[in-house]
């Protein structure tokens, strides 16, 4: 059986925020085909956790390393590398749902821009608004739209902060068989999650942060 | 007998009367509770708040005191003036301020409303059993004051700019007054039936008479055409426009009182929430913000278009949608036309020396509609995050077609850097192209910075002042870009080679493009930092090991 490589590796991470230590002496190491979920109470650092993982956020001390390349937000390499979806994500205010997604496969020089655009909007159940501005869109569709976003594009790892926000019922049945069948493909993903039937559907490894609610 | 049967008698229940039917309040009864709430609340009266910001209200009136006399000044001087320049400025500078009144009023009434309500009121308020006409009228009424006297105001000054007589100066004012508070009552009117093709329509038909105005101010200063008007024809026109004026305020008025009931409450909303989300902008001087809110609030009232397909693969692909986008909105395109009528026309009206200046700060706010797409990429890392390119790639990718309109601008201005109009600065063309080059550099890099500006960091160290504790970044936002423009167009200002301004555009490009920007530079310093006290770590631990081995 081949050895599965290291994607991330984390090292005595650390972030405070004043006297608030959110987290500190942090490691971690995600291996292909794995999927780590980040659980806690509000507040117990998973999002900020994913920012420093993605460059967002700069930790106070340790080190994130992505396919042996150090950290930099800057860096092609990592964009190339790290598909993510956090609470950052901006849109075009004058690009449709259809013409964002056929902009990221062209950036990262997808052959068939147009399957693979198509695909992916079917998945999300976005064709009707194909031609949407997404200042129009629903909350649930600006999310759906948003995982769109990572999926569109090709990615060795897949960072997510509550994927399942805004989404009804059955779209988070679908993100969760989505990401599962991302993982068993090999891909690697680090999600944080309130909700059990995603975190037990995809994950292989669950980390549970902050102290539990007295 | 079922229970059911037996009726509601049998088990204890007793019809009640009828309720008295309830009057409701009036509108101005609401109104007048509403005041007295907040009049009771109050912990000051205007005077005593006055009295503490005693500071602000004298550098108020010694700046206003100095602004009139300077215009006053400015006024004297240019009257003496009777070259045909400035008899064609005189004569038509005003009917460009009147056309531009018009147009703004139009399109700031169509963005707004003209007519609105907060969302408290429209929770509060507009559901409630009274009129909304009689609700709504003050707002109508304040719309068109406030029109009046912001054109009123622009009128008197463009009129007192150009050397006219007070007679003519209140002529104008007068006439550009009404005839901006005439726009917003039509918008208001036209917004009662829900239709906006007209005032839109007309928007774009005044806009391009104010432009058709300065072209003919520059026209009769080149010599290619004469008008020929006597000077006290600008009286009576401004006379004929009062009245023309006056009775469209008085039409649209009438119909917009009439059709205020019918306005939607979702219309009378959304005017209110994007006053409040810009209000709230610009209350944090964060002007990029307020821009953002107008050009989401477009898109939003566009909704949906048709969707065009990509071309090329990488950055190639980013350039080829800025340019796809900037076609689906062109707006913007026309007003970069528009300026290239600036240096022409500062050139004609004696002002050689500041046309650099004049032209650069005109590109600048030009250009900013162009950016849209390096404002999105740069103001949260989301999207860029997303791309598999540097920043600094990403950044010249979204500038790329900018900067070929801004190419493009820099040679259609160059005539106007030759010798345009009397007693105009005369230089050879190579010297003209080069700086009308160096002026197109100073607008779009001043644009770049404009939009690549992140709203000010309240969290920041703060600076102590009278007016209270500020974060630095509250002033230098607001010098944003303007520092560029001035600093790249400096050595024009003093006579010197444009080879100067173009060697400052140089740097202030590598500056704003190669991603050697602040927010870079502190990440790399906090990155060298925490090495530094990483191998000092080291160092400190490896001398304690070694003091361990010799005892």
């Amino acid at each position: 059986m081949a050895k599965r490589s290291t994607i991330l590796k984390v090292s005595g991470l650390r972030r405070a925020f004043g006297p608030n230590t959110i987290f500190d002496k942090f490691n971690l190491e995600v291996r292909t085909g794995e999927a780590i979920a980040l659980t806690g109470r509000n507040g117990a650092g998973k999002s900020t956790l994913l920012r420093c993982l993605v460059g967002a956020d700069r930790a106070d001390d340790g080190s994130v390393e992505v396919c042996g390349n150090a950290m930099n937000e800057a860096s092609p390499e990592i964009r190339r590398d790290v598909a993510t979806v956090i609470d950052d994500l901006d849109f075009f205010p004058d690009l449709s749902v259809v013409e964002h997604l056929d902009l990221l496969a062209r950036a990262h020089g997808i052959a068939d821009p147009d399957e693979a655009v198509d695909e992916v909007l079917e998945e999300v159940q976005l064709v009707p608004q194909s031609g949407q501005l997404p200042g129009t869109l629903s909350s649930g569709q600006r999310r759906r739209l948003a995982l769109a976003t990572a999926f569109v594009r090709p990615r060795k790892l897949l960072i997510l902060d509550e994927p399942e926000q805004r989404l009804d019922t059955e779209g988070v049945a679908w993100l969760a068989q989505r990401l599962k069948s991302e993982r068993q493909k090999g891909l690697a993903i680090v999600f944080a999650s309130h909700e059990p039937e995603l975190v037990e559907t995809v994950a292989t490894r669950v980390i549970q942060l902050g102290a539990a609610r007295g | 007998m079922s229970s059911l049967e037996a009726g509601a008698d049998d088990f204890g229940y007793e019809q009640p009367p009828e309720p008295k039917p309830l009057t409701p309040a009036s509108p101005r009864e609401l109104k007048r509770l509403m005041q007295d709430w907040r009049a009771g609340r109050a912990t000051r009266n205007v005077l005593q708040a006055m009295s503490d910001a005693y500071v602000a209200v004298f550098a108020a009136v010694m700046i206003g005191a100095m602004v009139v006399n300077v215009i006053m000044k400015a006024q004297r001087t240019v009257a003496q003036c009777t070259s045909a320049t400035c008899l064609s400025a005189r004569a038509i500078l005003p009917w460009a301020a009147f056309a531009a009144t018009v147009g703004v009023a139009l399109a700031v009434s169509r963005l707004f409303g003209p007519v609105l309500a907060s969302a408290a009121e429209g929770f509060w308020l507009l559901d409630a059993p009274i009129s909304r006409s009689k609700l709504l009228r003050s707002r109508l009424v304040g719309a068109i004051v406030a029109a009046f006297l912001g054109g009123a105001v622009l009128g008197a000054l463009i009129s007192a700019l150009t050397g006219s007589g007070l007679t003519e100066v209140l002529v104008w004012a007068g006439a550009t007054g009404l005839s901006a508070a005439s726009s917003v009552a039509f918008a208001a009117a036209q917004q009662g039936i829900e239709r906006h093709r007209l005032t839109h329509l007309a928007t774009y038909v005044f806009g391009v008479l104010a432009v058709g105005a300065l072209f003919s101010v520059v026209g009769v200063a080149a010599g290619w055409f004469s008008f020929g008007l006597a000077d006290d024809v600008g009286i009576e026109l401004g006379l004929i426009m009062i009245a023309g004026s006056t009775l469209v305020l008085l039409i649209s008025t009438v119909l917009a009182a009439l059709r205020l009931g019918q306005i939607r409450r979702t219309r009378l909303l959304s005017g209110g929430a994007l006053v409040s989300g810009i209000s709230g902008a610009f209350f944090a001087l964060d002007v990029g913000l307020a821009r953002d809110i107008v050009v989401e609030r477009r898109a939003i009232e566009r909704g949906h278009v048709h969707p065009r397909r990509g071309k090329g693969v990488g950055l190639e692909a980013l350039i080829w949608r800025e340019w796809q986008r900037l076609w689906r909105f062109p707006q913007p395109l026309l007003v970069l036309a528009a300026t290239i009528v600036v240096p022409y026309a500062a050139d004609a009206l004696g002002m050689s020396v500041l046309t650099p200046v004049l032209a650069a700060l005109a590109l600048f706010g030009a250009i900013i509609p162009l950016l849209n797409g390096l404002r999105v990429l740069t103001r949260t890392g989301g999207l860029a995050r997303c791309l598999p390119f540097s920043l600094a790639r990403i950044k010249l990718a979204s500038i790329a077609v900018p900067a070929i309109l801004a190419g493009v601008w820099a040679v259609a201005t160059t005539p106007a850097y030759l010798g345009f109009g009397d007693g105009a600065i005369d230089r050879p063309v190579p010297e003209a192209f080069l700086t009308a080059v160096a002026t197109a550099a100073a607008g779009l890099l001043a644009a770049v910075r404009w939009t690549q500006a992140k709203g000010v960091d309240f969290g920041a160290p703060m600076v102590a002042s009278q007016a209270g504790a500020f974060p630095p970044g509250l002033v230098t936002n607001l010098f944003r870009g303007f520092d560029v423009c001035i600093i790249t167009t400096a050595p024009l200002l003093l006579g010197l080679s444009p080879w100067w301004s173009l060697g400052i555009a140089g740097i202030a490009a590598a500056i704003l493009l190669n991603s050697m920007d602040a927010e870079t530079l502190r990440a790399r310093q906090a990155e060298q930092q925490k090495q530094l006290a990483e191998q000092r770590k080291q160092r400190t631990e490896a001398a304690a090991a070694a003091k361990q081995r010799k005892r």
